[in-house]
């Protein structure tokens, strides 16, 4: 069996999923922290 | 916080801690026996002395893992089918396939066979699995000795 | 311990050191990938396709490793009533469930073309997809003691919950020694490794990058929640006037 197309889904699948989990976690904080910093400023 | 409950308090987290590495104790002493308990019934497959050991019924459906015995895999005139004799050093037990196998099965690799004995004793094998082991090597490596016990690899007599 | 009980003083650090882990993370998971696909020579059984390696164990050691984390935070949290325990038990939760899915599924991948399956009920498997569903278990209940306004945001129930889950882990070590199974048997021990050192050096350095990457999600999680703490506490004292 051919085993590079394997090889190329097991690892695209990895940096899908790194990729995501990385865009959400940054953002999740980003967002979170922009939003709490903007609350504590208001007084 | 009152400053004149630290005393009590540090004590009351001594008795947390005892409390909770018991109770981690506990469970992992009883998830062990279950695990030891299961040993036989949680197996995903026989080996062939454990086969003859437990004397598998012909007609049961089981698995049977082994190494396929060096010289003895020999395919029929039809081109499918196969016949191949599984050991586990112990014994070793005659099997028949039909079909396609995965790359890494060969003499001297590790299987596992699903299917059933029929009454001669043949293991009839409805699939075929090729099973390898924990060492990666390079090909160039290939015609070296490994010894699994001490992890040595040594040059092969020439 | 308690050093960093207070969030300001756990931030001073978090923020400036998250970069750094994320960055050195990636740098180390794309050189070790490189040398896994490109540099290290094909097994001589398994041909190409023992390079998923590369990837599959880090992801098997991350989801594992995280459970050992989620129980350490628990403890602190039961025992210590450390306030930042519960935060970091939620915030390790979801990469841990990422990577074991990932190593659920580049397993599969792997099984594929060496074992001739995509998947059997091996004690291995099993084990590891128990896992996937015990961290399921852990984000629904740690979400469910949030929205009930829960102190850092899981319960003490959660952290019960997360020890109990900690018994998996030994059987997921010791299930290809306790069972016959499909899945080989551990290649790298006390006793030292059974891969040969010119296909070893890769995978040392995708599990150093892989591991930092985390850490560096993790502080992300961490920021995040603990600014949604500082929100709701302001918001609740705005409501009162």
């Amino acid at each position: 069996m051919a085993p590079w197309p394997f090889v190329i889904a097991a690892y695209g699948l990895t940096f899908i999923a790194t990729l995501a989990t990385s865009l959400w976690a940054w953002r999740s904080a980003r967002q979170a922290e922009a939003r709490a910093d903007q609350l504590t400023r208001r007084d | 916080m009152d400053m004149t409950t630290t005393r009590p308090k540090t004590k009351r987290k001594h008795q947390r801690l005892v409390l909770i590495l018991l109770a981690i104790a506990a469970m992992l002493g009883g998830v062990l026996l279950a695990m030891s308990a299961l040993k036989g019934q949680a197996a995903y497959f026989y080996t062939p002395a454990e086969a003859i050991a437990a004397k598998v019924e012909p007609g049961r459906a089981v698995r049977l893992g082994g190494m396929v015995e060096g010289g003895s895999l020999k395919r029929a005139a039809d081109g499918v089918t196969i016949s191949f004799r599984l050991t586990d050093g112990k014994a070793s037990v005659p099997a028949t396939f039909s079909g396609i196998t995965p790359d890494l099965f060969k003499e001297n690799g590790g299987a596992i066979a699903e299917g059933a004995f029929d009454a001669s004793g043949t293991f009839r094998a409805t699939n075929i699995l090729a099973k390898h082991d924990e060492r990666y090597m390079p090909r160039e490596m290939e015609g070296i000795k490994y010894d699994p016990n001490t992890h040595k690899v040594s040059a092969a007599k020439p | 311990m308690h050093a960093f009980a207070n969030p300001r003083r756990f931030l001073a650090i978090a923020v400036p050191v998250t970069p750094w882990c994320f960055w050195s993370g990636v740098l180390l998971i794309v050189a070790g990938c490189w040398a896994g696909l490109f540099i290290a020579p094909a097994d001589y059984l398994q041909g190409d396709s023992f390079r998923i390696l590369y990837i599959h164990v880090p992801a098997a050691w991350l989801g594992m490793g995280g459970w050992s984390g989620l129980t350490i935070a628990a403890v602190m949290q039961l025992v210590w009533r450390h306030p930042l325990a519960a935060v970091a038990g939620r915030a390790i939760a979801t990469p841990g469930a990422v990577f074991t899915a990932l190593c659920l599924s580049t397993g599969s991948i792997w099984g594929r073309p060496t074992w001739g399956t995509w998947w059997e009920w091996d004690g291995r498997m099993t084990s590891m997809l128990l896992m996937l569903f015990l961290y399921i278990g852990y984000i629904a209940l740690a979400r469910s003691s949030a929205d009930r306004g829960e102190a850092g945001g899981v319960s003490r129930v959660t952290a019960i919950f997360a020890l109990i889950g900690a018994l998996n882990l030994p059987v997921i070590h010791y299930s290809v020694e306790w069972w016959n199974s499909l899945h080989q048997g551990s290649s790298i021990g006390l006793s030292g490794s059974k891969i040969a050192g010119s296909m070893l050096w890769p995978l040392g350095l995708t599990v150093l990058g892989f591991t930092f990457w985390f850490t560096a999600i993790v502080l992300l999680r961490m920021r995040a929640i603990l600014a949604e703490n500082r929100i709701e506490a302001r918001l609740a004292r705005m409501s009162r006037g």
